[in-house]
């Protein structure tokens, strides 16, 4: 400790020094630097920002509005009924229900496996332990659209096909979950383990004393990486569900365009609100909450 | 050890590797039983014909092509998004609302469904009405077809693929930036250690463990790309944007070629396998890990 | 703290599967409430969305409401490629619907594989000429080794789509071309600053239309050889090829149906003068185009000709008898005399019975709307798809080689055409 407040003491002074010596070129410099900053941050917020005032726009926009080129972007009369459209389209209120079903259960259900494994993965030598690690890795990296037709047929003999299983059973686990887990668990210095191990701690205590709190921002980034993606998953849900009764919001927005008539864009991008909405909110309110887990995911 | 020792490893991770078992391997394995057969989905039958659909498959120059352009895919996904994000990373990772918020702004596309994305980037990208050639007639750049010429289609992808995932990436390295401590950059700056020199010192081996975490994901999640194709190009125009995935896909379910398709499947397990392998290997003694 | 959140995990869990548990029965409960009055219950998949899609629902509830016997639950499961992917897993896990829509150039295929029921025994108990109302030009695609295997059900031709205001100012005929050099200089007088004369999809549908035209055909009659790299076939590129040089036709960027989007929608906002688009839009860009929309036969070559398209309702072989037969019913109903006016109406699709095309309603529609009547008499020079297995992947391959020849001038359309030839071999074999 007396060392480092040392250093820090020499660097204040030898900072202070150094602003003396140059402070009003450096001034003239820093404020050029802080406009070009400030532009580039702009310019950075556009591009990421206005395919979504775009969607917007659109979504509010008569259907004769939306080819005018150069583009408006503020429509003449606001088309709120392009929502009651998109919304009538199908039963939305079920497909509603069913992407936060599903998202959710699988979310608790990655929680309740991938921790223990992640745990195991990081902090114990077992003879298997390669091969299910190579095992873990392999599921993250397999495409769906490679897994479906097995399991599908898999489903249909365990008669449970129209049922929520297909869609939540086989993400029950977490590739992803488990690597990223089982990385922050590796990163907890092994001194702090066995200073605990000294104290008598037993091994659930470690875990969820000492692992689990630091894990946390780890975890509630999985949460929502797992949630958001659960919530956007398009193909699986396509391919798993031949009933409306089973079906999720992407698969009725993506219902919305029709292959032989003329797409309705104010419809299909009012349909994409509703499906992104969600996902926004959530985004809005736990930004900070995955800022802070990043910025406190260090080990102090 | 007791005997309660011994199995409670196996015990944790059972659940997921149940879950793995039932709906990852045991399709590949079912996958590489169909390689080696002719089957069109439904008839009772599945002839067995050997290896005759590899070698038709490494026979086809259309595979090839397919190959080709998933690996240029692949390769310019990586670096672009990972090359980009570093830079944006260090630009970004400072106090003050304006770059939280650009944070939270870049960090956007990662949580919206691709059906959307693509949606909004087909309209984008548009030759005629598009924004994106109103936006490059301001700077003089002459408007272009994207997604419907055949060279740019693949790069028009790479472009909506970067622009999904910078802001993840960013925001991984800027965690692993914020992980690093303070204290080694203050020695580094006693010794009076150059801008450059700490950056190459210190941040980048200290960020090593996210800048593999990305990579590996990147080249994973690049090498699946799948949705893009399906909902912008259909793999088009001449087969300049058909990548494996949609390949696999197509020839199961559009031409019920599944043996053909499975064949292609096996493949790919391997190669994605092997990557990941190589990766671990190379990478694992390079990586800092704390 | 641990232990709450363990048993949080746990309970939560239970839910989930009770959760599961209770949706399987709550559907199965749905079931036995309607087999009460004995009800043959069949599933009836199609393929259509947006606003055709919501009317093929009401008339299957439609279905429900004025007979007692069958219950049809209608379910859209994608585009005609998805639902087919679709019904053939089904099809292989035993979970298939009792009835579905299949694109007619993919009947050859399906019927090949065995998976629907050759209808001929149940159309032979209908009255006498009961098959004989049913369009010709539209049951061509029906058969597959001289058994019946679809009924016609939403049929389409493509047509040729005026802009009539923007034909008078230019003082062309409102009729529209009647011939490919018709067409061509037309479109050139049309094109100017920002407006292309035409624009088509370079789609194989167009490509089959241009073709026939020609005198030609993709596929020799039996299906086993393919004859369109003679010069029948390489000619309809050479004339798309010249017109996308000198810029009177554009060629819609965008793969499949996203190049039909683009066609509808410069069309509908008047950047293109004519287009090649299916009977199908005909209600949606007549609601949506702010100007006098035409309709005319697509010009002719040597001859008019055109392909039919869009599907056919099809009974998969694997249903029980019963149902089967309850299918046999449901098709009827939707094809009725009645219905298939109704669904007409309201599409832009054709009617498939000639007595409802003859019906006092249709007539009057007819009247009001003359645009409908194009693709009803165009019929008498339609052709039937290509029938063979392995068509689906074929048309794929032509379509890559026609844009090559399109896109890059290099490539002669004969060589294109030749390299896909090649291949088409292999698939026909």
């Amino acid at each position: 400790m007396e060392a480092r407040e040392r250093v820090q003491q020499s660097l204040r002074i030898r900072k202070k020094e150094g602003r003396i010596e140059n402070s009003k070129n450096l001034e003239i410099l820093k404020k050029g630097a802080k406009g070009l900053e400030i532009s580039g941050l702009i310019i950075l917020i556009l591009i990421f920002g206005f395919p979504f005032l775009w969607m917007i726009s659109t979504s509010l926009k008569s259907f004769s509005e939306i080819m005018i080129f150069p583009p408006k972007w503020i429509p003449d009369k606001l088309m709120f009924e392009n929502y009651i459209r998109a919304w009538n389209s199908g039963p939305f209120l079920r497909y509603f229900f069913n992407s936060v079903l599903i998202s959710i259960s699988i979310l608790i259900l990655q929680f309740a496996t991938m921790i223990p494994t992640a745990y195991a993965f990081a902090r114990y030598e077992f003879k298997l332990k390669k091969l299910l690690f190579a095992i873990t890795l392999l599921a993250l990296m397999i495409p769906e659209q490679i897994t479906f037709l097995p399991v599908y047929l898999q489903m249909s003999s365990w008669n449970l096909l129209r049922t929520y299983a297909p869609l939540i059973l086989p993400f029950a686990a977490s590739g992803f979950g488990v690597f990223l887990l089982r990385q922050t668990f590796m990163q907890v210095p092994d001194e702090i383990i066995e200073a605990a191990r000294l104290d008598n701690a037993s091994e659930w205590k470690i875990m969820w004393k000492i692992m689990m709190p630091m894990a946390r921002p780890v975890l509630i980034t999985f949460a929502l990486f797992s949630f958001i993606s659960q919530w956007n998953s398009y193909f699986w849900p396509l391919v798993m569900t031949n009933t409306q009764s089973l079906r999720t919001l992407p698969i009725g927005v993506a219902m919305l365009k029709d292959a032989e008539a003329l797409t309705r864009w104010d419809t299909v991008m009012a349909g994409n609100m509703i499906l992104i909405a969600p996902m926004l909110v959530i985004y809005f309110f736990a930004q900070k909450q995955i800022i802070k887990a990043f910025v406190y995911s260090g080990i102090k | 050890m007791s005997f309660w020792d011994r199995v409670k490893p196996y015990v944790m991770v059972s659940p997921s590797i149940t879950v793995f078992l039932l709906f990852f391997i045991y399709p590949i394995m079912y996958l590489f039983f169909l390689s080696f057969t002719s089957w069109n989905l439904i008839s009772l039958t599945k002839t067995f014909v050997g290896i005759e659909n590899y070698v038709e498959l490494l026979k086809s120059p259309q595979f090839h092509l397919v190959i080709k352009n998933t690996v240029l895919y692949t390769f310019l996904m990586v670096s672009i998004s990972i090359g980009l994000a570093l830079p944006t990373a260090l630009w970004l990772n400072k106090r003050g609302f304006l770059h939280k918020f650009t944070q939270g702004v870049i960090f956007t596309p990662h949580i919206i469904s691709l059906v959307s994305i693509s949606l909004v980037w087909m309209w984008i990208m548009d030759p005629d009405y598009g924004l994106l050639n109103w936006v490059m007639g301001f700077v003089g750049i002459p408007p272009s077809k994207w997604l419907a010429n055949p060279k740019t289609a693949l790069i028009s992808l790479v472009v909506v693929g970067v622009w999904k995932t910078l802001g993840y990436n960013t925001l991984v390295l800027i965690a692993g930036l914020q992980s690093i401590p303070k204290d080694i950059y203050e020695a580094a700056e006693l010794d009076n250690a150059s801008k450059w020199r700490n950056f190459y010192k210190i941040t980048l081996p200290m960020l090593s463990p996210s800048l593999f975490f990305l990579l590996v994901i990147s080249t994973i999640a690049s090498f699946k790309v799948f949705d893009t194709i399906n909902i912008m190009t259909q793999g088009g125009p001449i087969d300049t944007t058909n990548m494996i995935v949609f390949f696999i896909y197509q020839n199961a379910f559009d031409f019920f070629k599944i043996g053909y398709a499975s064949a292609a499947g096996v493949l790919l397990v391997i190669f994605l396998g092997l990557m990941t392998f190589i990766h671990f290997k190379l990478l694992a003694n390079r990586v800092h890990y704390r | 703290m641990f232990k709450k959140t363990v048993l949080s995990i746990v309970l939560a869990t239970t839910m989930i599967f009770t959760m599961i548990g209770c949706s399987s029965s709550a559907g199965e409960a749905g079931d036995t409430a309607a087999g009460e009055n004995k009800k043959v219950e069949i599933e009836f998949w199609y393929s259509l969305g947006g606003d055709t899609g919501n009317f093929i629902e009401a008339m299957a509830n439609e279905f429900n409401n004025v007979q007692d016997n069958i219950k049809v639950t209608a379910t859209y499961q994608g585009d005609y490629y998805e639902n087919h992917a679709k019904v053939m897993a089904a099809i292989a896990s035993n979970t298939q619907p009792d009835i579905t829509m299949v694109e007619i150039a993919s009947i050859a295929a399906f019927a090949d594989a065995g998976a629907l029921e050759a209808l001929d025994e149940y159309a032979a108990k209908e009255s006498a000429g009961f098959l004989d109302d049913y369009v010709t030009g539209l049951m061509s695609n029906s058969y597959w080794k001289n058994n019946l295997y679809a009924m016609p059900f939403a049929r389409s031709t493509p047509l040729l789509y005026l802009n009539v205001d923007m034909l008078k100012a230019n003082g062309l005929n409102p009729a529209g071309p009647k011939t490919w050099d018709e067409l061509q200089e037309f479109a050139r007088t049309m094109t100017k600053d920002n407006v292309y004369g035409f624009a088509t999809p370079i789609d194989i549908w167009f490509y089959e239309a241009l073709t026939f035209q020609n005198g030609g055909n993709i596929l020799s009659e039996d299906g086993t050889q393919a004859i369109f790299n003679s010069k029948e076939g390489v000619e309809p590129i050479e004339f798309w090829q010249n017109m996308i040089k000198e810029g009177s036709m554009k060629m819609p960027p965008g793969e499949k149906y996203n190049a039909w989007d683009v066609a509808r929608q410069d069309f509908v906002n008047q950047n293109v003068g004519m287009i090649f688009t299916s009977t199908g839009s005909l209600k949606g860009l007549l609601e949506q185009s702010e100007f006098e929309v035409g309709t005319a036969f697509l010009p002719a070559k040597k001859d008019f000709g055109v392909p039919t398209g869009g599907a056919n309702l099809v009974v998969l072989s694997k249903s029980s008898d019963e149902k089967k037969q309850a299918a046999w019913e449901f098709i009827k109903y939707m094809t009725s005399t009645e219905n298939s006016g109704l669904f007409s109406k309201a599409t832009g699709y054709m009617p498939v019975r000639t007595s409802s095309i003859n019906s006092a309603e249709m007539e009057a529609f007819y009247k009001e709307y003359p645009q409908f009547t194009v693709a009803i008499n165009q019929l008498d020079y339609a052709k039937r798809r290509p029938m063979a297995p392995g068509y689906r992947e074929l048309q794929e391959i032509i379509m890559k080689e026609i844009q090559r020849a399109v896109i890059d001038d290099t490539m002669s359309p004969q060589d294109a055409l030749n390299t896909a030839a090649e291949e088409a071999q292999k698939l026909l074999k």
